[in-house]
């Protein structure tokens, strides 16, 4: 899978292309401010674009804008934005206008190097990824009393993995349980909360955040 | 007793003898129908008031020349009624001066209210005035005929001590001129620049000289009457003794008139206590209106002495042109501490009431010392609330600073640095000693632990979700947060960054102090647009009680929300929970 890295800070760009290149990715291009993003990624046509929401020269949302324009240009590229705060409205505002190849993440979680490249991964395969603690402030929200309570504590940590934008797999990947008990809290889930079971991971994705922001 | 004094009441004395020696001369000397005793006195009792009103004014306004003009009026009167003497010395003198008498009843009409005569045409008409009254009885005297008859006096003859070639024809003619000159033609100019002078006179000058149209109706009967006595036959028609009687009353009402005009600063004077009071509500632009109403002159111009420009302003800020002194204004000037502190530009008329004018100086000086007092406490304090916004800014614009220097400097080193860290150590995957392996991998959690650490300080200093998602952002980062249930509900509108910061850190704090001192088990955050405020709402179901006082927190909360000219209210009855309502001014 061929990456285009953005990021300002020379450190953590090196960092970041060795670890993409340890986890098997080719690492086409390093920007280190928008406007270079967006000539590397006219020019290398990339799979997936791990962009700072942060750069140069104004240090509030160069990244996220150039993204979008990217988003706009070629639909084809797919974005993991990493954020040093995490913004939930406008992190939902940007995925719920179209999650496919879509990714928003705290820079932190570059650290949890396996989740990280698995991220990096679902999004360039067209995939969500959604940072928990967006996931955890729209659940923070949501606390008068309704559907959501009657979830198991189990069922709940496959709500949240499934807003995070995880397939099945990645679910029982991440909660070391078969697929098939997987497949029943998913189940489970749709049923307490009323919706309509979906196949297709994007439409799972969008109907959990649509269900979570109401 | 001052010299003035003694002068003073010895004209009096004069004047109450000459007075009575007037009448005597009078009743021995002109038979009736000339003279009736009734007539002789009110003659006299004319003559009298001028001497009287002249006293009195001249006690009472001793610059004004008009007291001293009118003393001499009442005396060139009574000289007048001694040309009846058949004594020659008495005749001969009392003659010559008596028709003095009228031009200066003219003269003091004009001097009045100043005692000066400063007009040029008026000058003028005084002058000649004076030449023709001198002039014909002294050419009469000196072709004096005793076989003509002297017109108003007797027919028994009298010896002119000028007498030098008696002729009865230049007797009769002189007398015919003079007659033509004074009665017709002085008569009628003078009538004229009476009415020449209300009509040109300001508002308020015209009220002072309303007493002239006496003098004018006393000239135009003095004119009529002797025109009468001086042509038509003898004896004199009976219709001039009513208008003799017209003319006393008109001639006894002048100089009462002229000094209660002049007088009428006392009873003025009166209402600048009311003054006092009225201007202590008045605003600074109608300290004006009350001044020229106290000073009954409409046209009053105050100028405000701005220190710093170095000029006058009038009320609406415009620069106020100082006139010179002069006759169609005057100026008097106010201070304070030595400092110009206004001037008022009125009426020349009120120069003879300088009294007045002080004590209504006095009291427009206390008014806009207040009002200047009141004006620089503002300035200050305006002053004050800029300095405390800025200092409210400047620290919001630090804590931006230094979180953002947190996030992109330290906390990018640490996570790079972590990650490296991280890599490596897959990187010697099973090959590393599995005593590095665990430092390696303890080291690596530390630094993560470093990085969290550190984005949760940079938060409490300024949360960058503030910055980039706005106010309904960071306040749903803030309750997913909070140990206890919070709900959100808050504008999606972007205001100015240090307005959004303001109100995210009077929900955080309040949140805070729900947390360690409520007990409360629920809190709802509101932030909502009402008009030019954000105003954002925190109420929880706990104890209540809260306090302004104490660690509360509050109290900075107060001195924050203020520092952008803000409230803050708290609502906090014990056991019925608290609510805290900011409200922050937002342009629109």
């Amino acid at each position: 899978m061929r990456v285009v890295i953005a990021e300002d800070s020379v450190l953590l760009r090196e960092g970041l292309a060795r670890v993409l290149a340890d986890g098997g990715f080719e690492v086409v291009a390093q920007a280190a401010d928008a406007s270079e993003l967006k000539k590397a990624v006219r020019r290398f046509k990339p799979d997936v674009a791990v962009v700072d929401v942060r750069m140069p020269p104004t240090q509030t949302d160069e990244g996220a804008r150039a993204a979008l324009e990217i988003r706009a240009e070629q639909p084809a590229v797919a974005i993991l934005l990493l954020s040093q705060v995490v913004e939930a409205t406008h992190a939902l505002a940007l995925v719920s206008e179209r999650p496919e190849g879509f990714g928003y993440l705290l820079k932190d979680r570059v650290l949890e190097i396996d989740d990280f490249l698995e991220a990096v991964r679902r999004v360039g395969k067209g995939g969500t990824a959604i940072d928990p603690e967006v996931i955890g402030q729209l659940l923070g929200r949501k606390r008068e009393a309704g559907p959501l309570d009657e979830l198991t504590p189990r069922e709940r940590e496959v709500l949240e993995l499934m807003a995070q934008g995880l397939s099945n797999r990645g679910i029982c990947a991440k909660l070391v349980v078969s697929p098939k008990t997987v497949e029943t809290h998913v189940n489970s889930i749709f049923w307490k909360l009323d919706l309509l079971p979906a196949q297709d991971e994007h439409r799972r994705v969008l109907a959990v955040l649509a269900y979570l922001r109401a | 007793m001052s010299r003035s004094r003694a002068a003073q009441l010895l004209l009096a004395a004069a004047g109450l003898a000459l007075g009575l020696l007037a009448y005597r001369v009078q009743v021995d000397n002109l038979p009736e129908p000339l003279t009736t005793q009734a007539r002789a006195l009110a003659s006299v009792v004319a003559a009298w008031a001028f001497l009287a009103a002249g006293l009195v004014a001249w006690q009472r306004r001793p610059a004004n020349l008009l007291g001293p003009l009118m003393v001499a009026t009442g005396f060139a009167l009574l000289v007048r009624q001694l040309r009846y003497s058949h004594d020659e010395l008495a005749f001969t003198v009392c003659f010559l001066l008596g028709e003095l008498g009228w031009v200066l009843v003219g003269h003091v009409a004009l001097a009045y209210p100043f005692g000066r005569v400063t007009d040029r045409l008026e000058k003028d008409f005084l002058a000649v005035s004076y030449a023709v009254a001198l002039a014909f009885p002294l050419a009469i005297l000196l072709v004096y005929d005793p076989a003509e008859r002297l017109r108003f006096l007797d027919p028994r003859p009298r010896e002119s001590l000028l007498s030098v070639s008696p002729s009865a024809m230049l007797t009769d003619t002189f007398q015919d001129a003079f007659g033509v000159v004074a009665y017709g033609l002085l008569a009628g100019v003078f009538v004229g620049l009476v009415a020449r002078k209300l009509v040109t006179a300001s508002p308020r000058a015209r009220r002072v000289l309303l007493p002239l149209l006496l003098a004018a109706v006393a000239a135009a009967i003095w004119a009529l009457l002797n025109g009468i006595l001086t042509f038509a036959s003898f004896p004199p028609p009976d219709v001039v003794y009513d208008l003799f009687w017209w003319q006393i009353i008109s001639l006894v009402a002048l100089p009462l008139a002229l000094l209660a005009g002049l007088l009428r600063a006392r009873l003025a004077r009166v209402h600048v206590g009311d003054l006092i009071v009225h201007l202590e509500t008045t605003p600074v632009d109608g300290i004006r209106d009350e001044l020229a109403d106290a000073l009954d002159d409409p046209a009053l111009e105050l100028g405000l002495w701005l220190p710093e420009q170095g000029e006058y302003v009038d009320a609406s800020g415009t620069p106020f042109a100082v006139p010179e002194e002069g006759l169609s204004r005057s100026v008097t000037r106010i201070e304070h501490e030595g400092e110009p502190l206004a001037v008022l530009v009125h009426d020349p008329t009120l120069r003879e009431e300088p009294k007045l004018v002080e004590a209504v100086a006095a009291a427009a000086r206390l008014a806009l010392v207040n009002a200047r007092l009141h004006a620089e406490v503002r300035a200050q304090l305006e002053t004050v609330k800029e300095s405390r916004a800025r200092i409210a800014t400047a620290a919001d614009e630090e804590r931006r600073r230094i979180e953002r220097d947190l996030h992109d400097g330290a906390q990018q080193r640490l996570v790079a640095l972590a990650l490296e860290l991280k890599s490596a150590q897959r990187r010697l995957g099973e090959a590393a000693d599995p005593e590095v392996e665990l430092v390696l991998a303890s080291t690596a959690d530390e630094l993560q632990v470093a990085v969290e650490e550190l984005r949760s300080l940079a938060h409490g200093i300024h949360p960058g979700a503030l910055r980039q998602g706005g106010l309904a952002s960071a306040l749903g980062a803030l309750a997913s947060r909070a140990p206890l249930p919070v709900t959100v509900d808050a504008t999606s509108e972007r205001f100015q960054p240090d307005v959004e910061a303001t109100a995210y850190f009077v929900a955080s704090e309040a949140l805070t102090n729900v947390v360690k001192h409520a007990g409360a088990s629920s809190v709802t955050i509101r932030a909502r647009r009402d008009g030019g405020m954000l105003v954002v709402e925190i109420e929880d179901d706990g104890e209540g009680g809260a306090r302004m006082d104490g660690g509360s927190g509050l109290r900075g909360l107060v001195d924050r929300v203020e520092s952008r000219g803000g409230r803050l209210r708290v609502e906090s009855a014990a056991g019925s929970g608290t609510r805290i309502v900011g409200e922050i001014p937002c342009a629109s």
